[in-house]
């Protein structure tokens, strides 16, 4: 019989588990720790932004569905981590916190056989000055609570704009080193396309103020893409949408610091500047929890388990932007000193980022970080959950199942404006995710054909279509698990 | 404001009849890419 620990309840938390328990007989257990109460489907947070939907619709509470479905779950934080169990604890285990109820504040030692790390990303808001959601009309939308409030903060916008106010509207990345440009550059659109609804857009000069060295960048080194019959760059296609929807653009910005109304930044040309506003949804920079780690005898190994997010076999050897290969990104997302621990989704660092690093003249690193959505957080996870399957199954070690994402694809279907009718969308797929281009040394690293862009309402309808499925999905519905991650 | 996207182009990425079409084709394509199989990079290489 063996214990299964997962660590987090996102997407790949939640995978990992549900598959583990869809597969696995009862004599094993399956146990999830995790701080939040409810799940959420984070994407469909940008419509929680602009008001086009609840929070009640994007989340529903775990536990009951852990019970029904025999997954133990504790409502609790991992503190530290101790991969060799310590004196008086023989078995390897994690210290973990209740953060509700008559056990708040608690500590307990969880053991376990497997450890599956499904933590995601700590949202850095305070490695910028200022940068907190809700105060200096600065908001997010990576929770459902900060979208909630992101909404409030639009919605009383909206009200001053039809009263005659002229605003203005600053949407990005809130730091130089930020990730997730794609979150952002949904929203950009979804904000204007609420304005025009609400019969205001003249009223709002929109800016998109990014980290990105060239529009539609996102993090993945921009794309060479098919779009209808033609070939085009990732920028024209971004900038083609943005013109056509008078957005203005400000790029290569490491947002440093907020004051209210006033976003302050460097740019790669090394020239501080800032850009006033009345209304920011800036995304903070992702980092690690900040565990710990320690051997038996409690001497300090967090060198060995995190590297801010958590070692995994990737290829971590520092080299230039021109060595960097696809053979640097991890395939089975195990940690090399401690083969029962996995790190899937967000929570593994990366070797590298995926777009070329730049300094700015000042020496500042302007760069996005490497992005990594909700389908390979997805697919990840369900790989791990698969090999401590067949490891379980087969009485020794299996890591047959490998998924890197130099050999793996992604879709992201960023929405464009909501509505039935009115709504829209931008589809893009890219294959591979890490571009090789030793492959497709012509093509930008990149497969023409299966990367491509399509913009329109069905873009829209895909999106929501995705919304159902995956809650449907992570819901453990009748026959979920035949929707692929 | 620069009118990017013509008019025509518009019509075709609103028109609700040529959407659904598009929905089905998109619908399997990223099926296709996405569900078409991962692997490693090592061996391959
Ligand atoms: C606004 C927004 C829109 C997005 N849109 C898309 C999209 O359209 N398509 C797409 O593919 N991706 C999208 N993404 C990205 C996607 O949401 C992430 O890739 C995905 O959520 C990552 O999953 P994860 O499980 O690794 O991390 P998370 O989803 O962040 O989950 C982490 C989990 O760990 C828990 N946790 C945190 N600390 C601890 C601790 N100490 N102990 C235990 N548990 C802990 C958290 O409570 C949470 O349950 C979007 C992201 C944002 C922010």
């Amino acid at each position: 019989m063996a214990k299964i620990v997962v660590l987090g309840a996102g997407i790949s938390g939640h995978v990992a588990a549900s598959h583990l328990r869809r597969k696995l007989s009862r004599e094993h257990e399956v146990l999830v720790v995790s701080p939040n109460s409810n799940y959420q489907w984070i994407p469909s947070n940008i419509w929680v932004g602009i008001g086009r939907m609840s929070s009640k619709q994007i989340l529903f509470p775990l536990e009951p569905l852990y019970k029904k479905k025999h997954i133990g779950y504790k409502q609790a934080k991992a503190v530290t981590f101790h991969p060799e169990g310590d004196k008086t604890e023989a078995k390897p285990y994690v210290l973990v916190e209740y953060v509700v109820g008559d056990k708040k504040g608690q500590q307990e030692k969880v053991t376990y056989d497997y450890l599956i790390n499904g933590t995601g990303p700590k949202l850095n808001f305070e490695a910028t000055e200022g940068l907190n959601p809700g105060t200096n009309k600065t908001y997010s939308v990576c929770t459902y609570t900060h979208a909630d409030h992101a909404w409030e903060g639009l919605h009383a916008l909206i009200q001053e704009m039809k009263q005659g106010k002229k605003t203005k509207i600053l949407i990005g990345t809130g730091h130089a080193k930020a990730t997730c440009q794609g979150a952002a550059f949904e929203y950009i659109l979804n904000v204007e396309q609420e304005l025009r609804r609400h019969k205001v857009r003249d009223m709002a000069e929109i800016t998109w103020i990014s980290n990105e060295y060239q529009l539609g960048d996102f993090g993945m080194d921009g794309m060479l893409l098919s779009y209808g019959s033609m070939t085009m760059k990732s920028h024209e296609m971004i900038e083609m949408i943005f013109e056509d929807r008078d957005i203005k653009w400000i790029l290569g910005a490491g947002v440093n610091k907020i004051e209210d109304g006033v976003a302050h930044y460097e740019n790669l040309e090394g020239e501080y500047k800032t850009e006033t506003y009345d209304f920011a949804m800036l995304i903070p920079s992702f980092s690690g929890h900040g565990f710990k780690a320690f051997d038996k005898n409690e001497n300090d190994i967090t060198d060995k388990l995190f590297k801010g997010f958590m070692i995994v076999d990737a290829d971590y050897t520092p080299k230039p932007y021109e060595e960097w290969s696809v053979q640097d990104w991890p395939e089975t997302y195990q940690n090399p000193s401690y083969k029962n621990i996995f790190a899937p989704g967000i929570a593994f660092a990366p070797p590298h980022s995926i777009s070329k690093p730049r300094k700015s003249k000042n020496g500042t690193d302007i760069t996005p970080a490497p992005p990594r959505t909700g389908m390979p957080s997805g697919i990840t996870a369900k790989l791990v959950a698969d090999n401590i399957i067949d490891t379980i199954k087969n009485g020794k070690e299996s890591l047959h199942h490998k998924g890197s994402m130099g050999n793996m694809g992604a879709a992201c279907i960023a929405s464009a404006g909501y509505g039935l009718t009115s709504g829209s969308g931008v589809s893009i797929t890219t294959y591979p995710i890490v571009p090789d281009y030793h492959k497709y040394p012509k093509t930008q690293g990149r497969q023409l054909g299966k990367t491509f862009g399509e913009i329109g309402l069905a873009g829209h309808w895909l999106k929501l279509a995705l919304h159902y499925a995956f809650i449907y999905k992570a819901k453990m519905r009748p026959f979920w698990w035949l929707i692929p991650e | 404001m620069t009118q990017r996207i013509s008019k025509y182009q518009r019509f075709k990425m609103m028109n609700p009849i040529l959407q659904f079409f598009k929905f089905i084709y998109l619908s399997i394509k990223v099926l296709i890419i996405v569900a078409g199989g991962h692997g490693g990079t090592r061996q391959v290489n």
